[in-house]
């Protein structure tokens, strides 16, 4: 008789093993808690931040690629291959992509905070080579896509960004050697904008039309408001590049429209999904998703307000951490606490009878503890930016990190039942 | 086609039977949890998927509702359920 984690994990169910994604959220906690760590340590230079290398360049790293990428690339070797109906060719490749990112991420952001170039560059190319096998993986389950066109065509933009801006870091990152780009700040601008919305926000935008009617059980979303999503971010990424490398502002502020416009389609598309609700309470992760979704928007705001020159304190570091902080990792964390039970308890399914419950499998206590730390901080970091004091950013990167191993045990402990033997 | 729930249904001797297949995700799982919410709903139900329906399981936990494979094959699955004492 079959296991119960080898009848649900055959390719033909579209589940892979558990060890596969729960590798990358582990990871992602573990991410999470170093990221607040040396943002602490960098609250000082923080509000200057303007690029190069040092632990604010560090921290924003130990954040994107170590908390949101790896969070996202789990999370999509687990779910695109249900939207798509076509399992992952092979389970290795997605094990391979994570030994390659895990060292690259640690060896990249060590060689970021000392200043290393070796490191830097040898956890670039780690980074790289285990990015490029997670895109040829998901572009080859994209390519045998049966059904959902527009999260498919989500994917295939997120993987085009995840080339660009891989391809921009590692030239961003061989310049600070020999100094050959004239245009390096530039470059640096689209690559983090490529970056977070570009890989990230087609990934965030394209599994939102699955994943969010899914959690608050409701009917699958209407295509046309997705696909006009897919365009206007298309339009605003291709036109914010174009705009920032030929110093062209009238295409800056197109792309800013064209952005809003497709985070008002989006939410647009999550409130009517969030009406026809069948679930009675959405809990804790709805509350940080529902926060994200207002961050989304001010973090555009925040861009026009940079473009056209306002009078914020600190504004392009304010920008891009309410844009990292606030809005993606918000919802990454809301996504993550609401996905990981679930995967545990479709893990511990068998052949028939019930699954362990849900609550049986998260921890409130940590989770509360980790929602409340979490915007307590936020609150904090904008406070000190805004204020330029360093003591407000401390205090906010302690209670950051209090809020990450509050996650992290939730994370262990989901790990942990999953493991206990039936 | 009901109004409350996508896919189609209907009443036979050994009870209501739901059929969900071609539809595109979490269509499936919606319908599935809409008929066993209706008042008096305790099974047997017999629902006809072109998936596992690997995330409705949880759900069905949650709502102490017991599930058994009749068919599971690549493109075609039966469950039966039937709600816990």
């Amino acid at each position: 008789m079959n296991s119960a984690g080898s009848f649900l994990g055959g390719a033909k169910d579209r589940l892979l093993p558990a060890s596969i994604p729960f590798r990358f959220f582990l990871s992602a906690s573990l991410f999470h808690v170093l990221a607040w760590t040396v943002l602490f340590f960098a609250a000082d230079e923080v509000a200057r931040f303007r690029g190069g290398p040092g632990l604010t360049l560090a921290a924003i790293h130990l954040a994107t690629l170590g908390v949101l990428a790896m969070t996202a690339i789990g999370a999509s070797y687990q779910l695109l291959p249900v939207v798509t109906r076509r399992p992952l060719a092979r389970d290795w490749p997605a094990r391979l992509s994570f030994w390659l990112i895990l060292p690259g991420v640690a060896l990249m952001t060590y060689g970021m905070a000392e200043s290393a170039l070796t490191s830097m560059k040898t956890g670039a190319v780690l980074l790289g080579f285990g990015l490029a096998v997670f895109a040829v993986l998901t572009a080859d389950n994209l390519r045998r896509a049966g059904s959902f066109p527009v999260v498919s065509a989500h994917g295939w933009l997120a993987l085009v960004s995840l080339v660009a801006f891989v391809a921009l870091g590692v030239l961003l990152i061989w310049d600070l050697e020999s100094g050959f780009l004239n245009n390096h700040l530039s470059l640096a601008v689209v690559h983090m904008v490529l970056a977070s919305f570009g890989f990230m926000g087609f990934l965030v935008l394209g599994l939102s039309l699955v994943l969010i009617p899914m959690f608050v059980l409701s009917r699958s979303l209407p295509d046309k408001p997705g696909w006009a999503q897919l365009s206007l971010t298309a339009m605003a990424l291709a036109g914010h590049s174009c705009g920032i490398l030929l110093g062209n502002m009238p295409l800056v502020w197109i792309a800013l429209a064209a952005g809003l416009g497709a985070a008002g389609c989006y939410l647009w598309l999550m409130r009517k999904s969030l009406n026809s609700s069948m679930r009675k309470r959405l809990g804790l992760p709805f509350i940080l998703i529902r926060a994200s979704w207002g961050f989304l928007f001010l973090c555009l705001l925040l861009g026009g307000a940079v473009a056209g020159g306002a009078d914020i304190p600190n504004a392009p570091v304010l920008t891009g951490f309410i844009l990292l902080v606030g809005w993606l990792l918000t919802f990454l964390l809301g996504v993550l606490q609401r996905i990981m039970p679930f995967l545990a308890s479709m893990h511990a399914a068998g052949k028939s009878g019930l699954p362990p419950l849900l609550s049986e499998l998260t921890a409130e206590g940590p989770l509360k503890v980790h929602a409340i730390c979490h915007f307590a901080a936020l609150a904090a970091c904008v406070g000190g930016l805004l204020l330029n004091l360093t003591l407000l950013l401390q205090i906010g990167a302690i209670l950051g990190l209090i809020g990450a191993i509050a996650f992290a045990v939730f994370a262990v402990n989901v790990v942990l039942k999953l493991k206990r033997p039936k | 086609m009901s109004d409350g729930a996508p896919g189609s249904h209907w009443l036979a001797e050994d009870g209501l039977h739901v059929d969900t297949r071609g539809l595109g995700p979490p269509d499936p799982m919606i319908a599935v949890l809409w008929h066993i919410g209706q008042p008096g709903q305790r099974g047997p139900v017999t629902v006809y998927l072109d998936r596992n329906p690997i995330y409705l399981l949880p759900e069905l936990a949650e709502r102490g509702w017991h599930y058994e494979y009749a068919v599971r094959e690549t493109d075609y699955v039966r469950l039966i359920l039937k709600a816990t004492e």
